[in-house]
């Protein structure tokens, strides 16, 4: 097998796992375990556990990036203490919440302010299934996948309006509000910058949008997509300037005031899994994902996992811009985002559904060249 | 009274231009912190660094180093217990009261030697006791570190005081504050029993007990009882502590300008 | 959502200290407020009393925790008024440079802190690092970085180390710099004119009916400063102009503060080239010792009655980095003083709540009461 798939490293696991422990036992056990339903089985499971150790860990280091980003910004150095740089700040931070004991006010509802947190965060990891990362390191060829990652991206308002409301706290309620208002108001012209690029693509699958990318990527000819987009993303993930729901100048922490321990660390590892997949997805549709232009010497993009490489090299770097965006803005106020979102987002993601509709009419455009035959 | 109007937005603002100045600025900021940003790794690097004193242009491009100047930062006292007189002025002088005057070897037996013992859970480092010392003795140095897991440990003895003074930190300049003219000991005669406290109790040695003449009894009249001697004070000596006054059973002796 | 009363405080990210803001609110829009002052009560006044005159500056530092060399002149100029003494111009001349530096020192504290009311994050940090260059001016010679105890009555503790007003014409030009920077970071940002503008309107006569005086009073387009209209020190001799705006809002205020700050190095300049030319004593001569170090053996006072001590009465009014404060000392005679009394600006400006809040939104709170510049530890004392 010439190249690595996440497929290959599972299956194999698999079956060198049960292979192994087929050896040690009688002849129909080794019958049963060595099943090819069961290899598969364990094979998917071993597949989920790479997922969710790869989403995991790249979140924890993107916080890490965050903050010696930001700290640069801020001409300091972010932290410096635990482990090289600072490396290990993040478990050390992590560890610290999981041993704090999980305190409700009295007055809250158990039901919703445990579950909040758990299924915020479990629609947040859920994403990550559907996101493919490089050739062959994907869940499979989901036609719609696009459609299901940003379906599960939009449930999040849902379980932050259950956890605030739970919380029966003032503020609380509050952030929550604000937060179901702008992710409502941010959805449309989210899915609106999507559809520019589904147009031109003419594919649902993440898979083919980043292979349609092949001649340019799309930041060039959907630019004003590409504004959009990141500016719905920014206020999906609620950074600065549209951390509205958790404003901690004037709403403490938003609707996570209440959480602390455990939960708030869901909350806050949550936040970071959907910045990573904000920028994931600003990679896989506008910067042609793990793919290079063909100018690059083919020495860089053809060494062992090339692919997985440049792929979390833009991630990483979109969200810098991210960073670099929280850290010169001032946050806006609820009535003036709102106000953008519906009079300003919405008319310029249609005019960035026309401009895809003309270039996918006119074919070429300098100086990006021309959409593939196979497009629409 | 708000008017609300006035926030409504101005028409005309191009909504996708907001961040072009401000994220110049930052990305500015960024180039200059990326290799040297402006802060000091603290328990790795000092203040006090020579590195930071020396170097005008330290971190990006700021005018000059944090921990230059350090001759006159108040931290954790110096005693010289050698010239200390026991004058309790340092005591009398702190806003806190966390000064006390204890024992300290080398006195004698009847009149032990006091020094003074800082209590720096207490301490406001306000720099009032160094001032008040006429013989600088107890001054102030750049010690700043003093975190400790128990409090007891944040009292510092004289002995303790003495060995941060020969640790040769950098220690403020010491200032004698000159007494004024209309501060002198002054004594009201036919008060004085001639007891000898005021002398005997004075940190520098400056009263000296003279003899006066008894008096002859006049018929009918009893003469006071007490000893036929008043202090005298040199002012050059005297450092204008108030300990006299303090231990005059009789309150004979009180401020005044000497004529 | 039905009305509802929240209380900002006495622990919360807006407050900047200790107090309670109570808003009323209907939704995002403010209906009432009701600020409740004194959490932070700590009777400056009365230990005021209890202390001698010198012992009163180490509280003076404790009033005000960002700016309490303005207070501690405050108190000396009240002081040696009612104790008729002078101090010699030098000294003067060093009042002027620390109040001088503490008004920069407080307005890039001001400037951190409301930047980052508004979500801006690394101007916070801005000022800090700015700000630390003059903490480090300031204990270089006065000793300390926030509890300074450097004015003593008569004069100043000590004069200046060797080198240092070149350090300081450095901090100066880099500062200047700075501020265009600052100036890029917020007004050329338009989400923060959307923030600001119009936000807190605090017109000139509601502002002098409810004694509200500084920068919020020269905002409404008031051009009064102490230092111009009723000068102490050596303000007199100095060359400056005072800031003023007519917009009476938010950023209105911003840009008064970030005048006054250029002005604030205009004026060092003046300060650092004449005590460059003026050596001389920075302490009164012959002051009476009891000033310098008092006698009295806790408890055992009484001694002390025999002594001859003036009589007086002083008050002092100085502009603040954060507005007109005054103070008003009593000398019965005796070592302490009879009573002293302060009047806080930022009291007033905080009082006058009720007028430049209801009608805007809460996430308006933060901005207009960062403009307003909030220090708890003199509004409480």
């Amino acid at each position: 097998m010439s190249t690595i798939t996440l497929y290959s490293v599972a299956y194999g696991l698999a079956s060198l796992l049960l292979g192994a422990l087929g050896s040690i036992l009688p002849g129909a056990a080794r019958a049963a375990v060595t099943n090819v339903d069961v290899v598969t089985g364990l094979g998917v499971l071993i597949f989920a556990a790479i997922l969710l150790a790869a989403s995991m860990l790249n979140t924890i280091v993107l916080i890490w990036w965050e903050r010696k980003l930001l700290g640069r910004f801020m001409d300091r150095r972010g932290a410096m203490h635990v482990g090289y740089a600072g490396l290990l700040q993040n478990f050390a931070d992590g560890f610290k919440l999981f041993r704090k004991d999980t305190v409700k006010p009295r007055e809250a509802d158990a039901l919703g302010f445990f579950t909040g947190p758990a299924a915020y965060m479990v629609t947040s990891m859920i994403i990550f299934g559907v996101l493919p990362i490089s050739t062959g390191w994907n869940s499979g060829a989901l036609p719609l996948s696009l459609l299901l990652a940003l379906a599960i991206f939009s449930f999040a308002p849902l379980f932050i309006f259950v956890s605030a409301w739970s919380s029966n706290n003032k503020y609380s309620l509050m952030g929550g509000m604000r937060s179901a208002a702008q992710m409502i108001a941010y959805e449309v012209p989210l899915l609106l910058a999507v559809v520019a690029v589904v147009i031109v693509s003419g594919s649902f699958s993440l898979t083919t949008i980043v292979y349609e990318q092949q001649n340019y990527w799309y930041w060039g000819p959907l630019f004003v997509a590409l504004i959009v987009f990141v500016a719905a993303m920014l206020a999906e993930m609620e950074r600065i300037p549209f951390d509205l729901p958790e404003a901690e100048a004037e709403l403490v922490e938003g609707w996570n005031t209440e959480y602390g321990g455990m939960l708030f660390a869901f909350f806050m590892l949550a936040d970071y899994l959907r910045a990573l997949v904000g920028s994931i997805l600003v990679v896989l549709l506008f910067l042609g994902g793990w793919t290079m232009p063909s100018w690059v010497p083919s020495a860089a993009t053809s060494f062992p996992l090339a692919g997985i490489f440049w792929f979390m090299l833009k991630t990483y770097l979109v969200f810098g811009v991210f960073v670099w965006i929280r850290a010169s803005l001032p946050r806006v106020r609820t009535d003036q985002l709102l106000r953008v979102g519906w009079n300003r987002m919405i008319p310029l993601s249609l005019l960035a559904v026309f401009l895809a509709a003309v270039l996918v009419t006119v074919k070429c455009v300098w100086p990006f060249g021309c959409v593939p035959s196979m497009g629409v | 009274m708000a008017t609300p109007e006035a926030n409504e937005e101005k028409p005309g603002e191009n909504s996708i231009l907001w961040v072009a100045r401000p994220m110049a600025t930052a990305a500015r900021q960024f180039t200059k912190s990326l290799f040297r940003p402006s802060t000091i790794v603290y328990p790795y690097e000092r203040l006090e660094d020579p590195k930071f004193r020396d170097r005008l242009e330290v971190a990006s491009g700021k005018p000059f180093g944090v921990g230059e100047v350090w001759d006159n930062y108040r931290g954790v006292h110096a005693l010289n217990i050698a010239t200390c007189i026991s004058c309790n002025l340092c005591a009398f002088s702190c806003p806190d009261i966390c000064i006390d005057m204890v024992t300290v070897a080398g006195g004698d037996p009847k009149h032990p030697k006091k020094c003074p013992q800082i209590d720096y859970g207490k301490c406001s480092y306000c720099g009032f006791c160094s001032d008040a010392c006429p013989e600088g003795c107890l001054t102030m140095t750049t010690r700043y570190e003093l975190s400790t897991p128990k409090r007891s440990e944040m009292v510092y003895s004289p002995e303790k005081l003495y060995q941060v003074f020969r640790s040769k930190l950098p220690m403020n300049p010491i200032r004698l504050a000159r007494p004024a003219n209309e501060d002198a000991i002054l004594l009201d005669p036919p008060l004085c029993i001639g007891c000898n406290a005021c002398a005997r109790d004075c940190p520098t040695n400056c009263i000296t007990m003279l003899d006066v003449p008894k008096p002859e009894a006049k018929p009918g009249e009893k003469l006071p009882r007490r000893i036929w001697k008043e202090p005298v004070v040199n002012d050059s000596d005297c450092v204008r502590c108030g300990t006299c006054i303090s231990v005059c059973p009789k309150e004979c002796l009180f401020w005044g300008t000497r004529k | 959502m039905s009305e509802m009363w929240i209380n900002m405080g006495p622990q919360h990210p807006m407050t900047h200290g200790l107090w309670n803001l109570r808003v009323k609110i209907d939704g995002e829009m403010i209906l009432d407020v009701d600020p409740e002052m004194g959490y932070l009560h700590r009777g400056i006044e009365k230990i005021s009393e209890d202390r001698h005159y010198n012992e009163v500056i180490t509280l003076m530092d404790r009033c005000c925790y960002v700016a309490g060399l303005a207070w501690e002149h405050l108190y000396i100029i009240a002081s040696e008024e009612a104790l008729h003494l002078e101090a010699p111009e030098r000294a003067l001349y060093l009042r002027v440079l620390c109040e001088e530096f503490q008004r920069l020192a407080s307005h890039l504290m001001w400037y951190a802190a409301f930047v980052q009311d508004i979500g801006l994050m690394s101007p916070f940090l801005y000022g800090m690092r700015d700000r630390d260059l003059i903490l480090d001016l300031l204990q270089s010679y006065t000793g300390a970085r926030m509890t300074y105890e450097y004015m003593r009555v008569g004069g100043v503790r000590s004069d200046l180390p060797p080198g240092f007003t070149d350090r300081t014409r450095k901090v100066l030009d880099w500062l200047n710099a700075r501020f265009v920077e600052y100036d890029q970071l917020c007004l050329g940002s338009d989400i923060f004119h959307k923030r600001c503008d119009g936000l807190g309107i605090l017109k000139a006569n509601d502002c002098v009916a409810h004694g509200v005086t500084g920068p919020m009073l020269r905002s409404a387009g008031v051009p009064r400063d102490l230092r111009r209209d009723r000068p102490y020190a050596v303000y007199d001799q100095l060359e400056f102009d005072i800031a003023h705006a007519d917009t009476a809002d938010v950023t209105g205020r911003y840009l008064v503060r970030m005048e006054e700050m250029r002005q604030s190095l205009r004026i060092l300049r003046q300060v650092v080239d004449w005590l460059d030319r003026h050596p001389g004593p920075v302490m009164a001569d012959q002051l009476p010792r009891w000033l310098g170090a008092p006698y009295a053996p806790v408890g055992n006072e009484g001694y002390l009655l025999k002594r001859h001590y003036p009589k007086g009465l002083g008050f002092s009014a100085v502009e603040e980095p954060h507005g007109e404060a005054q103070a008003y000392v009593v000398n019965e005679g005796g070592e302490h003083p009879y009573r002293v009394k302060f009047r806080s600006p930022v009291f007033a400006n905080i009082s006058a709540a009720r007028q430049y809040l209801i009608g805007y939104r809460v996430a308006d709170i933060p901005p207009i009461m960062g403009s307003v510049d909030v220090c708890v530890g003199e509004v409480d004392r």
